[in-house]
Order: C-alpha cells, then sequence, then structure tokens
C-alpha cells in the first residue's frame, strides 16, 4: 500500500560560513532566517504535517522560496528532515533534474543505460525498455551517434523518453515537464497524463492554477517553510483571490 | 559512534550493491578523458613511461644502476596512485555536486567511482612499469607474490582517504589548495627517486617516519630485492585500519549532511 506520512518535518541547514547577512532578515521569499551555536541557520522547512494514501494528488503552491521544492527533495529522500520524521512505502521516482548525468561523449543508447542505472532499474529492466524509449523518442539511427551531436531539443526528447518510461507508485514532480517542438509536446503531454493517471500517490510543485486544478484533488499552500494552508483542491480554487 | 559507524557502514553497504552504477560511471570517466584521441588508452601508460624514463635518466647517473631503475619505476607506480587519491578526493563532492543534490545515490558510491577512476589507470601504469622493472633486474621471487595483497591494501585505504578528505573538503574549502601544495611537497619528502643512504639525518628520518614510504614499500621492496617489508606491512595495515575505522564514523556522521554543504 502507497503512502506518505510527514510528522512535523522540519528542515534547516547552515549559512555559509563566508556569508556575512546585514541587518533585518526578514524577507518576503525563503526561509527564516535564525542564529544559534555561533552559526546562522535557514528554516527551509517548519512543522510539516500531512499524510497521503493511494489516489492522493497533492499540489503545492507558494511564492518563490516558500519550500515547495525543499518540501519535494524530502519526499524524494535528497534532504533528511531535521527534526520530525517522514515514513514512505512505494517506490518514489522524481521528475525534477530528468537531464542530470547525461554523458555528452556516450551515445544516446549508452545513455539510456546510465540514466537506467542511476535511477536503479536492473540491466534487464533496462533492457526491456530501451526500444520503447528510443522509439518514443523518435531519434532513430541518431541513438547511436554521441549526444554531443544532438541539438537541446533532441537531448530533451531522450531526457524526457527516459524519464517518464517508467510507473511511479509515488510520482514527485516540480513543475510539469515537457520537451520538443509542438508535435512531441503533444505526445510528450499524452504520455505524462497517462503516467499521473497510473501513479499511486502525486505530489505536483506548480505556480500554475489551472494545471493544478487538473491535476490535483488536495492543495497545500507553503508560507516561509510552514503550511499556510492545506485541504481539499476545489475548496482551494473556490477562496477569494485565488484563481 | 558505534551507531555511527554502523550508519557509515549501510551507506557503503548499499554502494556496493549498486556496483553497477559506479562501475559503469567510472568506464565513462576514463573513457571521457582519451576519447577521440588516437592512442588512447595507452596515453596513461605513455605519462607513466616518460616521467620515469626522465627521472631514471637524469638522477640514474646515466644507466649502470639498474637497482636504481626499478626502484623508482615501483616507487612512481604507488606514488602516482597516492597523487592521485589526495588530489582527487579534496574534490570529491563538489564535483558530484548534480549527483548529490538530484538523487538520492548513496555517498560511498561517488567514492568508489573514484577510487575505480584512479585503480584504472594505475593498472596502465603497471603495464608500462612491469617491462622496466624486469630491465632494472626484477626477480620472479615467491615474495613477488605479496604484491598482490599490497596492491589490496592500497585499494581498502584510497576510499578511506577519499571519504576523510572529501567530507573535510566540503567543510573546510580551503583544504583543496593547502592538498595540492602538500602533495606537491610530499612527492620530494617521500622516498620515490631517492634513497635512505646510510639511513641517518634528515633523508634517514624522513624514510622512516613518513607514513607513505611504507605504503611504496609493501609494493616496492618484493620488486627490487624479493623481500617482503614487515615493518611497512605493520604499520600500513594499523594506519588503514585506523582511516577505515575514521572514515566510517565520518561517513555515518556526514553522508546526509554534506548536500547542504555544496
Amino acid at each position: 500500500m502507497v503512502s506518505i506520512r510527514a510528522t512535523n518535518v522540519g528542515l534547516r541547514y547552515p549559512v555559509p560560513r563566508d556569508v556575512k547577512l546585514k541587518g533585518d532578515t526578514r524577507t518576503t521569499v525563503g526561509g527564516r532566517f535564525f542564529a544559534g551555536g555561533g552559526r546562522r541557520y535557514v528554516t527551509a522547512l517548519d512543522d510539516v504535517s500531512f499524510e497521503l494514501r493511494a489516489g492522493d494528488r497533492l499540489g503545492l503552491v507558494g511564492g518563490n522560496g516558500a519550500g515547495k521544492t525543499t518540501l519535494l527533495k524530502v519526499l524524494y529522500g535528497i534532504y533528511e528532515p531535521s527534526v520530525g520524521s517522514l515514513e514512505a512505502e512505494g517506490r518514489r521516482d522524481a521528475l525534477f533534474n530528468i537531464g542530470l548525468g547525461f554523458r555528452h561523449d556516450a551515445t544516446g543508447r549508452r545513455n539510456i543505460v546510465l540514466r537506467g542505472l542511476i535511477n536503479g532499474w536492473s540491466n534487464r529492466e533496462i533492457e526491456q525498455r530501451m526500444e520503447e524509449i528510443v522509439e518514443f523518442s523518435e531519434l532513430g539511427d541518431f541513438i547511436d551517434m554521441p549526444v554531443r551531436s544532438y541539438s537541446q531539443g533532441m537531448s530533451a526528447r531522450l531526457a524526457f523518453a527516459i524519464a517518464t518510461s517508467f510507473e511511479p507508485e509515488i510520482l514527485l514532480m516540480d513543475e510539469w515537464i515537457g520537451a520538443g517542438d509542438k508535435d512531441f509536446q503533444e505526445k510528450a503531454k499524452a504520455r505524462l497524463e497517462k503516467m499521473v493517471t497510473k501513479a499511486g500517490i502525486i505530489v505536483l510543485a506548480s505556480h500554475n492554477n489551472s494545471l493544478l486544478g487538473r491535476v490535483c484533488n488536495r492543495i497545500i499552500s507553503l508560507d516561509h517553510g510552514r503550511i499556510a494552508w492545506d485541504g481539499k483542491a476545489d475548496e482551494y480554487f473556490a477562496r477569494p483571490g485565488v484563481k | 559512534m558505534i551507531e555511527l559507524a554502523r550508519r557509515g557502514l549501510s551507506d557503503l553497504g548499499a554502494a556496493l550493491r549498486l556496483r553497477s552504477v559506479w562501475w559503469a560511471l567510472a568506464s565513462e570517466d576514463v573513457a571521457d578523458s582519451h576519447r577521440r584521441t588516437v592512442l588512447g588508452p595507452v596515453w596513461p601508460l605513455l605519462n607513466y613511461l616518460l616521467f620515469v624514463g626522465t627521472l631514471i635518466l637524469i638522477l640514474g647517473d646515466g644507466g649502470g644502476k639498474a637497482h636504481f631503475t626499478s626502484y623508482v619505476a615501483a616507487g612512481m607506480l604507488v606514488w602516482l596512485f597516492i597523487n592521485d587519491t589526495l588530489s582527487m578526493s579534496v574534490s570529491l563532492f563538489a564535483r558530484e555536486e548534480g549527483f548529490i543534490k538530484g538523487t538520492v545515490l548513496p555517498i560511498s558510491l561517488y567514492v568508489l567511482r573514484q577510487t575505480l577512476v584512479i585503480a584504472i589507470r594505475s593498472f596502465y601504469a603497471l603495464l608500462g612499469a612491469i617491462p622496466v622493472l624486469l630491465y632494472g633486474g626484477m626477480e620472479l621471487t615467491p615474495a613477488l607474490l605479496s604484491v598482490v595483497p599490497a596492491i589490496a591494501v592500497l585499494l581498502l585505504t584510497a576510499p578511506a582517504v577519499g571519504v576523510l578528505l572529501g567530507i573535510a573538503a566540503a567543510y573546510f574549502p580551503d583544504l583543496r589548495f593547502m592538498v595540492v601544495n602538500v602533495t606537491r611537497l610530499l612527492m620530494f619528502l617521500t622516498p620515490v627517486f631517492w634513497m635512505p643512504a646510510g639511513a641517518g639525518g634528515w633523508r634517514g628520518a624522513l624514510y622512516h617516519w613518513n607514513p607513505l614510504t611504507h605504503y611504496i614499500d609493501i609494493v616496492r621492496q618484493p620488486m627490487i630485492a624479493g623481500t617482503i617489508a614487515w615493518n611497512s606491512w605493520a604499520i600500513t595495515l594499523s594506519i588503514t585500519a585506523l582511516l577505515s575505522v575514521a572514515a566510517l564514523v565520518m561517513l555515518g556522521k556526514f553522508n546526509r549532511q554534506i548536500v547542504f554543504q555544496l
């Protein structure tokens, strides 16, 4: 059974020693600063609690630096909470940094293998998905050329095809991703929609309310790393001032 | 402390299970470094031969001293491994910033990736060293077999150093510049191309008190003298054991914190 349970999750990290903060550190963006033990810290997340079960589609909203991406990274496991606890059951996959680790001197095919290994796929899984990825990317014979020879759009197609070739149980997304020219964008959209429908749990951080309204059934609004609002998506969008 | 070491071990264990990942990344690293060149992997071998050849020509009194030839050939082989380990470790985690901030791979994986890259390079240097050593009079004695465990000791020490220096440099970036300078000096302070004549004075003291001497001697002595450097074995095994324990504790303490330092 897929589920995520965040209990009083807090995340703070030290400000680099050579950064000098002047005067007023109350800001409209970002986490809150505080001092302790001779160092300054930023509280990026503070007392965040929620529970998600299969079928939940959570939208994260909030201004720049409100903690959306940080929370996604905590949910994925890149950041360990400084306080509180996070329990997650089910395979977590993230769609941020989809071009990470592309080797420009290696062929497209070799890059599929590398990316697959980094994602934790077995050699058999990679083999099984190879042809489907190649086909979806429409790169044809270019798949056996070094990625260095690809245009930006071609690299993006390959990255997208690899990143969306699995069926995640828990899918974490930072903004909707897309790639390629107009035709490919349509295809990419359909593929992502299908993936989203199949996933057990989705957490999507976005500034795009119409996208959130379409995909999500629950909204958490973050402000300076704290939950400012948590409830059903239709209630959120029915609030005055929210469009 | 034990809890930290346990956390370190579980990070290392996870990385060992993902060996296909660091194996693939390391082979790409090595291949990338000489892609599109004509000589390809022969380059590290040539680099080694040029360096060692020059030292032997200039410092070896114009040939005739066969012992000196194999002394330098073996010493330089280990020194290049040590040099790569020290100089790459201080930028280890900074180099992997994209991965560390974008994936949930255990950080030991990057240490193992680096160690494998250095090991592959050293392997090519070894191919160059063997003919030089044979020319220098290396005899095939039973003691020569001890080179295999000696290489294993080096391969075990390198990840421990990688963890310790990598983490330290992530917190104190000045260390990067310090280590570059110190490594340059260490090449002269370590008996790579000079011998402890008479074993007295400064040279003698450096020879015995520099721990790097002993890491070189466990490989070099069976090659040039056909004997096993028991004293050096005791010293290197103790140092490696200490470094490994320290590395596991540091790994356990900082493996999830490194991401905030990059």
